[in-house]
This record gives structure tokens, C-alpha cells and sequence, in this order.
């Protein structure tokens, strides 16, 4: 469950103040897969960061399965990220001089995980992102974009968390590949309980979720879903 | 993949920044650890001279020194006096006798009265020195006279016998010094260094035992336990002892009482060796020491001018110290500056790294292992620049040095040259002390060099490594 109050990140650029997340509120069950979509530069990617805790909000709150992010203490804030978030960067962020297997293990030695059980976790994560095996040991800058993607994926995943938020997770992917991570992400949600928030493009992403929002000049609306709609109006 | 190996691996990802950064640091390192070796080697040495000479001041009769010169003798009641100056710890009496190889003598003394009346070479002491009996010995001596004793000898047997002058003498072997000591001290004040058997026991008390330097027993086959005769009576040698030199070791230490009953004279003392409680107080001690014995009975001496040779080593110390801690600043400034660029190049890697959860120590650790890395690969280098350069450092460093300092006392270095260990220029003993300074790179001081320099890369990369905390997860969304 998080619950999202009042949420305002304002940045000043030059003389005026530009408002990506203009006083934003929702909330999410667990378990639910959600996307948000909206034009470039409306402010995905910094709602996104707010509710991963890699930004502080200006004002307003991120509740947590009860705990308000905004009193937590950094180190605080370092441990929810390392156990609670799993985060899928639009740009990966990955570290480019580390192979894909040992940038999925990084979240794990984080986490304490042994060494051994780290690298099997990890090659299962790229197996199941259906990255070659033959390229589970090659460096980062040596990848495509889509497989750098693919391992942002793996990486999101390690630690099994509870709230996984993707940023177009499918933007560099092949239609029949981008419909796998859409298979992953949903089973992900609906086998494992996982809150899946997505910020995407891809209707065929956005058609698949439980919940869609629209972000537009900092403000967020709910889109009604005319699939789930639909099964419910039949129920 | 550890902290650890993605330090070690980040420390490889730019190669040629890399080396440079390697290069520079082992030019900083190689340079502290020379001259930490430096400073080891010369401290060492300043640490022996004030443990053993440094201290030492020898009282011999106004005129005289040794077989040399003339005035009167020194007596126990002077022994008495000079104990009794302030800071003075011990004073050891010695009486030196001359021992001539019993044949050798009466062949000599034949040739003497062949040769003409009066010649009675070799008896009454030939020089005219001080209170110095020559005795009869078996032993033979270890150091063949060759020109140098065959010139002395001629020399000093002109001052004792006109009469054998001209004539051919018979080859000779140099005297033995036989020295009667009130313990367990060579004539400069050092401790003797007992190789064999055991010491002389009681050496305020009148025995047979005899210690004898180790090439003067094996020259005449004789070990502890064996005899030999002085005049005619018998001794024992109850050990044997290296002095370190060959003239040191052509020698034979008897109980002061021993020695003087020998030479006749029991009351005499040959010289005095007087300790000083410390090295500080060693310059108002000799002042004390000549006004309490009266400039016209003793002559006080300082052995080989160590002040000057102790003062010099000491201002060396200094400088390769300061050289050490300047150079050790200098590469915890370069591991600072160069951790400080790299921890701003990687912000976007840091801020990876937080938001994906890794705390801050981690990363800190993360950058303080790439430092060592740094350090390590920088002191690798770096010890076999210091191992090859470490002797050329300290010999440049002590000879600057010691080259100022002999133009302030006024002398020139040339006067070093012609008189080692003699009492003539200042410089004779203090040259030959800083000489002996080997400055050879031991593997303990390089390793207390290389932690020294760990201490300091953590020092240096721990400022870089706290900025990281710094660094906020947002960092990922910026661009570089
Ligand atoms: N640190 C910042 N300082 C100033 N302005 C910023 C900062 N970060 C983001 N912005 C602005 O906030 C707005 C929202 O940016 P954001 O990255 O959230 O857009 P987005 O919806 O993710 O766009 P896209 O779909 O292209 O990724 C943009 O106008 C951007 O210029
Ligand atoms: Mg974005």
C-alpha cells in the first residue's frame, strides 16, 4: 500500500518556478500494476523519483505501508530504497564498467546476500529477462540499449521488492521482447504481490495495467480502464 | 564481485591516468622511504655514539698521551678527585704496559751491544713517555711491523739509544700493549666485546687472568684456559674479545692492580677514563674535570671530537626527517586531489549506487580501498625507487653536511684525509664516523615507511570518501 498527499516538487530555473508535481494525490493497493502516462516533460520521471525516495519532496508526503517517508532519517531512507524499491531507470544507470551479472549483484551485496547465492540470484533474473547467457559476463558499454534495459530490468528485481517503479521500461525494446517484460511485470504483480508503478508510451503496456493515471501540468487524473471496466460492468 | 574488487578494478579503468598517477606517487613515496632510511641510519649511528664514546672523556697526564710525551703520571688520588665532579658516573683507571716478545728482545739487545757501548735498545722503555714499563713476553705479536712499525720503531729508538743508530737491526715485530683496566672497558670506554671465555671478575683485585684479542691468541695458538708469561710469570687467558680493528685486537687486558704491580708502579694510573651521566652534560664535565685535576697535571680530552661528529649527524636526522614528512604530505596531498577529481567525475556512479541502496560507508569504503590501491601500486614502485637511491641520499645529505660544518670550525675537509682516529684535525674521527653511516633501505624501516603511507592515503582519500555521503541519490536524473 502507499498512499501519496499533496505531493509539490517545484524547481527554480532562471527567474520563474517551474511545478513538474503540482500538488499530487493517490494511492496504490498492494499488489496493483499501474501506469502513468503523459508528454515529455511533464514530470514523470520526477514523481517517480519522489516516490522512490531519490528525491525529497518540496511539501507534502509518501506513506508507505503506513511509515511517512518524509521523517525518515537518510540512512533510513538508503535501507527502504535497498529493500522496498525497485527502480528502472529511463537512462539504466548502470555501471559501465561492471559485467551485467555483477551490476545485477550489486543491489544484493547491498542487501548481505552470500556471494554464491548472489550470483545464481543473478543469472536467474537475466535468464528470466531474456538476456543471452552469452552475455551475462560482458560489460555494460559493451551491451545494445535494449539489453542495457533488460538488465536495468534484472537489477530492479534483485532484492524482491515491494514496490517496483519503471520508467519505460519497454522504450528500447522489439515489440515481442517489450511484450515479455510487460508478461514479467504483470505476473510480477499479480504472483508475488509486487506494486508495479510504469511510466510508459507503450499502449500495449498501458493497456495491460490495473490502474492509469495522466500526468499534465503537475496534476494527476485517473484515467478510467476501459478493459477492467469492462470486466467489471460484466461481472 | 566485493567492494574490494571493484575498488581494485575502478583503481584499472582509466590506465594511463592510472600510471600517471602511479608515477607521481612513487616519486613522493620513493622519496619519504629514502629518506626515512636516511634518517634510520644516521640515527642509529647517533644513538651508538652517544651510547658508548659519545659520553666518554679521557684524562691523560698533562705532556703525555699514551707511549708519547712526558709530565707525571696520574695517581689514584686523581681517580679519587675526578669521580667526585658533578655528572661524572664512573672513572675507570688504566695502566699501560709494553710487552716485547722475550726472544725477540734478547736478540735485539745482543745486536744492541755488538753494535756499540750505551746501546741498550729496547730497555728503560725507549721512549721517553710516561709512566710505561716495556716488559717481556712469549707472546709474539698479530700485527706484523712492516714499514710503518719499522719506521716508528726507528723513530722512537732514536729518542731511547743512540748507540743502535746506523746499525742493522734485526727484524722486528711490533709491541704488544697490554692494559691494565679497572673494568671491563678498552682504553676509549667501550664496553669490551667478550667473543670467548669470560671477563676478568674482580678488576679492582690482582690476578693471573689475561684477556687477549682474538688475532693475537690465534696468532700465538693459544685459547681460554691456555698460559703465556709476562716476565717470566704466568697468566691465564680467562676469555678473549673482538676490539673490531686489527690494531685493536694486537692486545692484552690484565686487573688494573695486576698491571700496576707489573710495571712497578702502584699507585699510577696511565690514563683515566671518566663516563658523564649524559651526552648533555658532557661539555661542563670536561670543564669541571680540567679545573679539578689542574691544567698542568691532565690533559682532558673528548674522544675523536664526537660533538661535532654527533652535532653534524644530528642536523642530518633533522633534515631527512623533515625531508620524510614533507614527502609523505606531499603524496597524501596527491592521493587527496586526485580521490577529490575522481569522486566529481564518478557523482552520477555515486548517486547509482545510493539509489539502489548502498550506504554511505560502503561507498567511502569503496573509495578509500581504490586509494590504497593507488597507494600501494605507488609504493611497490616506490620502495625500489628508495632501495636504489637511499644510499646515494644519505651520502649527498651527510656530505653537504658535514662539508659546512668542517668550513665553520674553520678547517678543511682536507684535513680529514691524512689522520684517521688520530687526535690531529677535528675532522679526522668525525669524517670516519660519517663515513661508517651506511644508509642500506632494511625491510622494517620500508615497512614502517609503507604504513606511514597508508596512514596517510587514508588520511588523504578519507576527505574525498566523506564528500561522497555528500552526494545525493537524485544524481542518477542529472547528466553528466
Ligand atoms: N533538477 C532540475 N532543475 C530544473 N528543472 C528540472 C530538473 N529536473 C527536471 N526538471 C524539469 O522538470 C520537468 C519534468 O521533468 P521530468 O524529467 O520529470 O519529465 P518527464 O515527464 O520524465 O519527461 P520524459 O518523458 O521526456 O522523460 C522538465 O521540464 C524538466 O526540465
Ligand atoms: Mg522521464
Amino acid at each position: 500500500m502507499i498512499e501519496v498527499k499533496n505531493l509539490v516538487r517545484t524547481f527554480n530555473s532562471g527567474d520563474r518556478t517551474i511545478k513538474p508535481v503540482n500538488d499530487v494525490s493517490f494511492a496504490l493497493e498492494q499488489g496493483t500494476l499501474a501506469s502513468i502516462v503523459g508528454k515529455s516533460g511533464s514530470g514523470k520521471s520526477t514523481l517517480l523519483s519522489l516516490l522512490g525516495a531519490l528525491d525529497k519532496p518540496t511539501s507534502g508526503d509518501v506513506v508507505v505501508n503506513g511509515v511517512s517517508l518524509a521523517s525518515m532519517p537518510d540512512a533510513k531512507l538508503t535501507e527502504y530504497r535497498r529493500r522496498d524499491i525497485g527502480f528502472v531507470f529511463q537512462q539504466f544507470n548502470l555501471i559501465p564498467n561492471l559485467s551485467a551479472v555483477d551490476n545485477v549483484m550489486l543491489p544484493l551485496e547491498f542487501a548481505g546476500v552470500r556471494k554464491a547465492a548472489r550470483l545464481q540470484r543473478a543469472r536467474e533474473l537475466l535468464e528470466q529477462v531474456q538476456l543471452d547467457p552469452s552475455k551475462h559476463e560482458r560489460r555494460i558499454n559493451r551491451l545494445s540499449g535494449g539489453e542495457q534495459q533488460r538488465v536495468a530490468i534484472a537489477r530492479a528485481l534483485a532484492n524482491e521488492p515491494k514496490l517496483i517503479l519503471a520508467d519505460e521500461p519497454t522504450g528500447n525494446l522489439d515489440e515481442q521482447t517489450g511484450d515479455h517484460i510487460i508478461e514479467l511485470l504483470s505476473s510480477l504483480s499479480r504472483d508475488h504481490n509486487t506494486t508495479i508503478l510504469v511510466v510508459t508510451h507503450d499502449r500495449a503496456l498501458a493497456n495491460k495495467t490495473d490502474r492509469r493515471f495522466r500526468l499534465q501540468q503537475g496534476k494527476l487524473t485517473e484515467e478510467p480502464v476501459r478493459g477492467r471496466a469492462a470486466v467489471a460492468a460484466s461481472a | 564481485m566485493s567492494v574490494l574488487a571493484r575498488s581494485v578494478g575502478n583503481a584499472f579503468r582509466n590506465k594511463v591516468r592510472t600510471a600517471a598517477v602511479v608515477a607521481v606517487l612513487a616519486v613522493a613515496i620513493g622519496l619519504a622511504l629514502a629518506m626515512l632510511v636516511a634518517n634510520q641510519a644516521v640515527g642509529a649511528k647517533v644513538q651508538e655514539l652517544n651510547a658508548s664514546v659519545g659520553t666518554v672523556l679521557t684524562v691523560n697526564p698533562a705532556g703525555g698521551q699514551g707511549f708519547e710525551g712526558g709530565g707525571e703520571p696520574l695517581t689514584a688520588d686523581q681517580a679519587a678527585a675526578a669521580a667526585a665532579v658533578p655528572n661524572v658516573s664512573a672513572v675507570v683507571g688504566t695502566s699501560s704496559l709494553r710487552l716485547r716478545n722475550a726472544t725477540e728482545a734478547a736478540a735485539q739487545a745482543a745486536a744492541g751491544t755488538q753494535a756499540g757501548p750505551g746501546g741498550q735498545p729496547g730497555q728503560g722503555g725507549g721512549p721517553g713517555g710516561q709512566a710505561t714499563a716495556t716488559l717481556t713476553t712469549s707472546l709474539t705479536a698479530a700485527v706484523d711491523a712492516g714499514t710503518l712499525g719499522n719506521r716508528n720503531q726507528q723513530a722512537n729508538g732514536a729518542t731511547g739509544s743512540s748507540g743502535s743508530t746506523g746499525s742493522t737491526q734485526p727484524v722486528r715485530s711490533l709491541p704488544i700493549t697490554a692494559t691494565g683496566i679497572g673494568a671491563q672497558v678498552d682504553t676509549t670506554g667501550k664496553a669490551l666485546n667478550i667473543t670467548g671465555g669470560s671477563g676478568l671478575g674482580d678488576y679492582s683485585a690482582a690476578s693471573t687472568n689475561a684477556l687477549l684479542g682474538t688475532t693475537l691468541a690465534q696468532k700465538n695458538n693459544l685459547t681460554v684456559g691456555s698460559t703465556f708469561t709476562i716476565n717470566d710469570q704466568t697468566y691465564t687467558v680467562s676469555g678473549l674479545f673482538d676490539a673490531g680493528t686489527a690494531f685493536g685486537n694486537n692486545a692484552v687486558y690484565v686487573t688494573l692492580p695486576t698491571a700496576q704491580a707489573l710495571a712497578g708502579t702502584p699507585n699510577e694510573l696511565s690514563s683515566m677514563i671518566v663516563t658523564v651521566n649524559s651526552m648533555d652534560n658532557v661539555a661542563s664535565t670536561k670543564t669541571a674535570l680540567q679545573t679539578a685535576l689542574g691544567t698542568d697535571k691532565a690533559d682532558v680530552t673528548q674522544g675523536q671530537n664526537l660533538q661535532t661528529a654527533v652535532s653534524s649527524l644530528d642536523s642530518v636526522k633533522n633534515i631527512s626527517f623533515i625531508a620524510f614528512i614533507a614527502a609523505l604530505g606531499t603524496a597524501g596531498l596527491i592521493i587527496l586531489l586526485i580521490m577529490v577529481m575522481l569522486v566529481r567525475e564518478r557523482r552520477r556512479e555515486i548517486g547509482v549506487l545510493k539509489a539502489i541502496g548502498a550506504p554511505n560507508r560502503t561507498i567511502g569504503l569503496q573509495f578509500v580501498l581504490e586509494a590504497l590501491v593507488l597507494a600501494a601500486l605507488g609504493s611497490a614502485v616506490g620502495a625500489a625507487i628508495a632501495s636504489f637511491a637511499s644510499g646515494g641520499i644519505a651520502s649527498a645529505l651527510i656530505s653537504s653536511n658535514t662539508t659546512s660544518a668542517a668550513a665553520t670550525t674553520g678547517r678543511g675537509p682536507g684535513g680529514a684525509g691524512g689522520f684517521p682516529g688520530g687526535q690531529g684535525g677535528p675532522f679526522g674521527g668525525a669524517s670516519q664516523l660519517l663515513n661508517s653511516v651506511t644508509a642500506s633501505a632494511s625491510p622494517g624501516v620500508i615497512a614502517g615507511g609503507i604504513a606511514a603511507v597508508f596512514g596517510v592515503a587514508i588520511i588523504g582519500a578519507l576527505v574525498p570518501a566523506l564528500l561522497t555521503a555528500r552526494i545525493r541519490p537524485i544524481e542518477v536524473l542529472r547528466g553528466e
